[in-house]
Order: C-alpha cells, then sequence, then structure tokens
C-alpha cells in the first residue's frame, strides 16, 4: 500500500482504479487495499483533492487473468467499506452502551458508563429497572 | 350485529422514524448477510444496507419488521428490547466467566510412535527424566485449583501419557481431594494413543471417571501411514484399544480426533466411513497444525489451506449424506461454528474465542513446571520458541502468570473486536483471533487477515454454512439442527432421505 514515490504506468499487467474521494474516506480506501493486498500490490496515488488512482499489480500470474474483473471487485469492496463508516459512524455511541451494560454487572469496568439505556417510561420511574448500574439519570 | 377488529394500526402504529443499531454486513449469494453484536444475523436483499444507512427504509414494510425483530433497528416502541439485546451480548460471550477450565497437564515427552506431524518433540519410551516430578504435579495441582471456575477440567496429554500412568495416579486422587476441599468440579480425561492401555489401567480410569480420547486417522492405510510405530500397528492397537476401552468405561467416554495430513485429502469419504464403522457418532475434520515437529516435516505432511478446504467441504457434504441415510454422526467444527451461528451462546472450544482462549480458557502445565497459554504454545517452545511461557509452577502464581509480560502481549492481540480486518468482519461474533497461530505463521501475535490460513479457513468455512443456511433444506437444517442441540435425527430426517 504504497502512496509515494514515482507512480508506474498503468500496462496489461496491472489495473488503474480512479477513486473519488468525497465517497471513499482515506480509512476505507486502506481497508479496501488491505483486503486486496494478498493479490495485488497497491499503490495510491493522489491525482487531486477530489480524485485518487489506486495502480493494482498482481503479485503473481494466475492474479493477472482476472484484472478484468478486479477493477469491479475493487470498487465494491470499497464503496461497501464506505457503507460501513456511515452505519458505524451512526451506531458506535449505542455500540458503546450495548457492550458498557452487558459488562456492567462484571465489575470489571473502571468507569461507569455514561448515557442512559433502555425504555424512556421506565426510565423515568424512579425505581427504574432498565437502567445501566449506577448510571446518573438525565 | 357485525363486530371487526381494531385495525393493526392501533396495536402497532408505524413509527415516523427508526434508529439503528450496531451491525456489520457482507455479501452472499446475492443477498446481503447482516450480523448483529449478539451474533444474530438475517439475509436481505441487495440494497438494503444503502436504504439503512440513507434512512430510506419503509417503516411499514416486513422488511422493516424482519429487521426490527432481530434488532439491526428500533424505534420508540421497541427501545426496552435494548437490555434484550445487551444480555444476548453477554451470553455470547459467557466463555469468559469464571476463568480457566481446561488444565492440560505435559506428564511425559516420552512416546513410543514417531509420527511425522507430531507437534511434540517425543522423547524415546525410556527416559523418565522428561516425566512430571511429583512436586512440579502438587504445584500445578494447586495453580489449577487456583483458578476461579467451577468447574475444570483435568486432561493428561504428552508424549503419550500412559508411559507415565504412575505420575497420572499420583495426580489423581491428589486433585480431587482438592476439588472437593474448594467445592469444585472436576472432570478428567487423558489423550492417549492406547497403543500401551492395558485392562488395569482402563479398571482405574473406570474406577475414577476418567474419559479417553484417542486418535483415528482414518483406515489402517492411512493411519498407519501417518502414524508410524515399532510393528507398523498403530491403527491395530488403536481399534483394539478403543474396543477394550469402550467394554470397561462405556461407549460415550471413548472419543476419537483425527489430523489430516497430505495423505489424508483424498480420502474424505473413507476417513468418515472409518468413523462410522467403528461407530462414533462425532468426527473434527481438523487441519494439521503448523507447530512443532510438524514444521519439520511439512514437505512431507502439509498443504495449502485452499486444499483443506475441499478437503472439508467433501468430508461434510458425505457427512450430510450419512446422516440423510440414518446414521447420525456430527463434524465438530460445523458444530461448534453453527451454535454460535444459531444459538445466542458461544462455546468452551478455545481455538475459536474472543478474547482469544489461551490462557483465559486454558493453561498448560509442562513436564518442568512450565506454564503455557495453549497446547500450541507449548510446541512453539519445543521449536525454541518460548514467546507464550506465561511462567513456572515453582516460580509463580496465578496473578503473577496473569499481569507477566508474555500474557499482557497475548492478551493485546488476543481481541478480533480489535484487529484489523476482522474489526469490519460480518463473522466477528463467530470467529477468534488466535495470537499463537498467528505469531507461528507470520511472526506477527495480530496477523495480516488477507494472507492467513485460519481468515481464510474460518472465511470459507462461516461462508459455506451460511450458503447451506440460506439454502434452507429441510433435510440439511433437521440434521445441523440436530448437532447444535445434542438430540437425535427425527424419523423425518431419515424417511426423506
Amino acid at each position: 500500500m504504497d502512496q509515494s514515490g514515482s507512480i508506474t504506468t498503468p500496462d496489461a499487467h496491472c489495473m488503474a482504479v480512479e477513486i473519488d474521494r468525497s465517497i471513499v474516506s482515506d480509512e476505507a480506501l486502506l481497508k479496501t487495499c488491505y483486503w486486496f493486498s494478498r493479490e495485488f500490490v497497491c499503490e495510491i496515488r493522489n491525482r487531486n483533492d477530489q480524485m485518487a488512482d489506486v495502480l493494482l499489480t498482481p503479485r503473481n500470474a494466475a492474479s493477472v487473468a482476472d484484472l478484468a474483473s478486479t477493477k469491479d471487485a475493487f470498487m465494491t469492496s470499497a464503496m461497501d467499506f464506505a457503507l460501513r463508516e456511515k452505519i458505524e459512524a451512526r451506531t458506535s455511541g449505542i455500540r458503546d452502551l450495548l457492550l458498557a451494560k452487558a459488562f456492567s454487572e462484571s465489575g470489571v469496568l473502571e468507569d461507569e458508563p455514561q448515557g442512559v439505556f433502555g425504555d424512556a417510561v421506565e426510565e423515568a420511574k424512579s425505581e427504574s429497572m432498565f437502567k445501566i448500574l449506577g448510571n446518573p439519570r438525565p | 350485529m357485525a363486530r371487526a377488529f381494531y385495525p393493526l394500526e392501533r396495536f402497532a402504529p408505524t413509527p415516523p422514524t427508526f434508529q439503528l443499531l450496531p451491525f456489520r454486513f457482507t455479501r452472499l449469494n446475492g443477498k446481503e448477510l447482516l450480523v448483529n453484536e449478539a451474533g444474530e444475523f438475517l439475509f436481505v436483499p441487495t440494497g438494503t444496507v444503502q436504504c439503512l444507512a440513507d434512512e430510506r427504509l419503509d417503516t411499514g414494510s416486513v422488511l422493516y419488521q424482519d429487521l426490527k425483530a432481530k434488532q439491526f433497528v428500533y424505534d420508540d416502541s421497541s427501545s426496552p428490547l435494548l437490555d434484550i439485546l445487551a444480555t444476548k451480548v453477554r451470553t455470547k460471550f459467557d466463555h469468559m466467566c469464571g476463568g480457566t477450565k481446561l488444565h492440560i497437564f505435559v506428564v511425559t515427552l516420552r512416546c513410543e510412535h514417531s509420527c511425522e506431524y507430531c507437534q511434540v518433540s517425543r522423547q524415546t519410551a525410556t527416559r523418565g527424566e522428561f516425566d512430571m516430578s511429583p512436586a512440579t504435579a502438587d504445584r500445578a495441582i494447586a495453580m489449577m485449583m487456583d483458578s476461579p471456575a467451577s468447574a475444570v477440567t483435568l486432561e493428561f496429554q504428552g508424549g503419550e501419557p500412559l508411559l507415565a500412568f504412575d505420575v497420572i495416579q499420583y495426580i489423581i486422587p491428589r486433585a480431587k481431594q482438592q476439588a472437593r476441599e474448594r467445592g469444585k468440579d472436576l472432570d478428567i480425561v487423558v489423550c492417549t494413543n492406547l497403543a500401551c492401555v492395558t485392562d488395569d489401567i482402563l479398571l482405574y480410569f473406570r474406577d475414577e471417571g476418567v474419559k479417553v480420547s484417542t486418535s483415528l486417522d482414518g483406515p489402517a492405510f492411512l493411519h498407519n501411514k501417518n502414524r508410524p510405530r515399532p510393528g507398523h500397528n498403530s491403527y491395530e492397537k488403536a481399534i483394539e484399544g478403543i474396543e477394550r476401552s469402550r467394554a470397561i468405561l462405556g461407549m460415550e467416554n471413548v472419543a476419537a480426533l483425527m489430523t489430516t495430513t497430505a495423505a489424508s485429502l483424498d480420502h474424505a469419504a473413507a476417513i468418515v466411513d472409518e468413523y462410522v464403522r467403528r461407530e462414533f457418532h462425532s468426527i473434527f475434520l481438523r487441519p494439521i497444525s503448523p507447530y512443532g515437529f510438524a514444521v519439520k516435516t511439512r514437505h512431507r505432511t502439509g498443504y495449502e489451506m485452499d486444499r483443506f478446504l475441499e478437503f472439508y467441504k467433501e468430508g461434510l457434504a458425505h457427512i450430510l449424506k450419512v446422516n440423510h441415510d440414518g446414521y447420525r454422526i456430527a463434524e465438530v467444527y460445523t458444530q461448534i461454528l453453527l451454535t454460535k451461528i444459531l444459538t445466542p451462546h458461544s462455546t468452551r472450544y478455545v481455538d475459536m474465542q474472543s478474547p482469544a482462549g489461551e490462557a483465559w480458557s486454558v493453561l498448560v502445565y509442562n513436564y518442568d513446571g512450565d506454564v503455557y497459554a495453549s497446547d500450541e504454545s507449548r510446541m512453539l517452545a519445543e521449536m525454541r520458541d518460548w514467546t507464550f511461557r506465561l511462567g513456572n509452577v515453582h516460580k509463580d502464581t496465578r496473578r503473577s502468570l496473569f499481569t507477566g509480560d508474555p500474557a499482557l502481549q497475548l492478551f493485546q492481540a488476543s481481541c478480533n473486536q480489535a484487529l484489523a480486518g476482522c474489526s469490519d468482519c460480518a463473522f466477528q461474533p463467530y470467529c477468534a483471533a488466535d495470537p499463537v497461530y498467528h505469531h507461528a505463521t507470520q511472526g506477527d501475535m495480530y496477523g495480516h487477515r488477507p494472507t492467513s490460513g485460519f481468515c481464510a479457513r474460518n472465511m470459507e468455512v462461516i461462508t459455506h454454512l451460511f450458503s447451506l443456511i440460506e439454502e434452507n433444506d429441510r433435510n440439511t437444517m433437521r440434521i445441523l439442527w440436530s448437532w447444535v442441540t445434542g438430540k437425535p435425527l427425527t424419523k423425518e430426517v431419515v424417511a426423506c432421505a
């Protein structure tokens, strides 16, 4: 996953994939390259602020034959990682709460988890059953 | 007078908005497979994840109700159920409760076999200096009992542990006494090739409630090729030992394991048929381990993971056919993974846990008192790599074992939730980290998943199992459920076959 140095001109033995950086973040692109690194050397070159090229060079002859399908697979993978980022951004908070709740009775947490968790009606009750243990009422 | 029920909307109004719950996804057979934090899954049409991310899902649709029921989304009416999801997540980690449960005692390195794939540097059968001493055994028993687990398993390994039967006889009564004093349940298993077993030994095992686990690699030609010994009769000895053990201990107390070598790869069906012929009801299609002596002979015994996966699929297909024909035999690795996929629970199989089972779930006490994080860790030490030697029973306590540098380095790489390549993987709740394997094969406990044999195996096997689940063949699913639940095959399966 080389991101520096001079770019090699694509030839019959490698494939250039054009990436719109406004759609696929750096992290999503690196994760995609990570999974393609078994079969390909992945070289990322920033064309400008908006676009980047990823040059995929097969590590062995067998992969050369698959070059035609590689571009589609790479783009699909990159878009999936971009999608995962969107899901992650919207759910990371509740994931933390879920894990905190799941392990709150284990006695291993150094700090009490922040935030409320559970049924809003039950939460409003003075003897709520649906709360993280010791969690302050909002 | 005509009466009518209130419309559905009165009881379950369509929510105006919904919230996402954390999940991961992958693409499989033209669909999207969603898996949540508790390992619950749902196949949905392609494009569903994008709709969820863009909040474009019709909250009145059946798809929305399915996603809500499986806790991929929630709304005002389902928010109380979030506590249930947290409970499910905790249940998925129940293998962590109680501390180390499996305690392996390597009572000797001596062995009369010379298996090419053996993971241990065996010693000749007469060299008593490679036996565990009473003092070491006493300290190892004490350390085992220091585990907070309410039930522990004591497993004797070697070498060939029956060559040190006197050591076994020394350990068992002392372990039982301490278990009684500490209020712990104690299971005892001996892993033996049975070549040296006698009726006296088996009668002792029967009286002490000891179970036997042995090796059976397949039919005679294959077993004897894999497991050379003087007389070239390992298979005959194993079969004779299995029959005698069953006669004295009972069928249910004798198990067998196989190891897949290069010589095994073309004989998946024959290996399964051998287990059926010998009336076993489980078989574990295990790849060869990349440790110990197996590394020195890998040019003869080793193979690429792709080839093993072909073997696994061929073997599993044959096992399913055997079940279809009416004989119940479960493939153990499939059973382990399906338990994780189809039930709320994890399993006690230490090689497939996250946090990794090494040390948390298993400790190995070597004949010389050294304590290792797993059997594979000990095998690495046989290759002069002591990375996972946690300490020694004569110098350490359980606390110092678990707070020393080797343990802490291991633990840092033991959660697949935090590993590159794993953190986004849909199969994460079913899979593991296995830092020992990756240290051994890649020189890095964290590992490089795209080139990892561990990752390749589990991605392929789990994908295959999900394909079977998605295919939803009635008879196949009844067989798989019988493996997961441990119940007999229903007559309907046999009748429909």
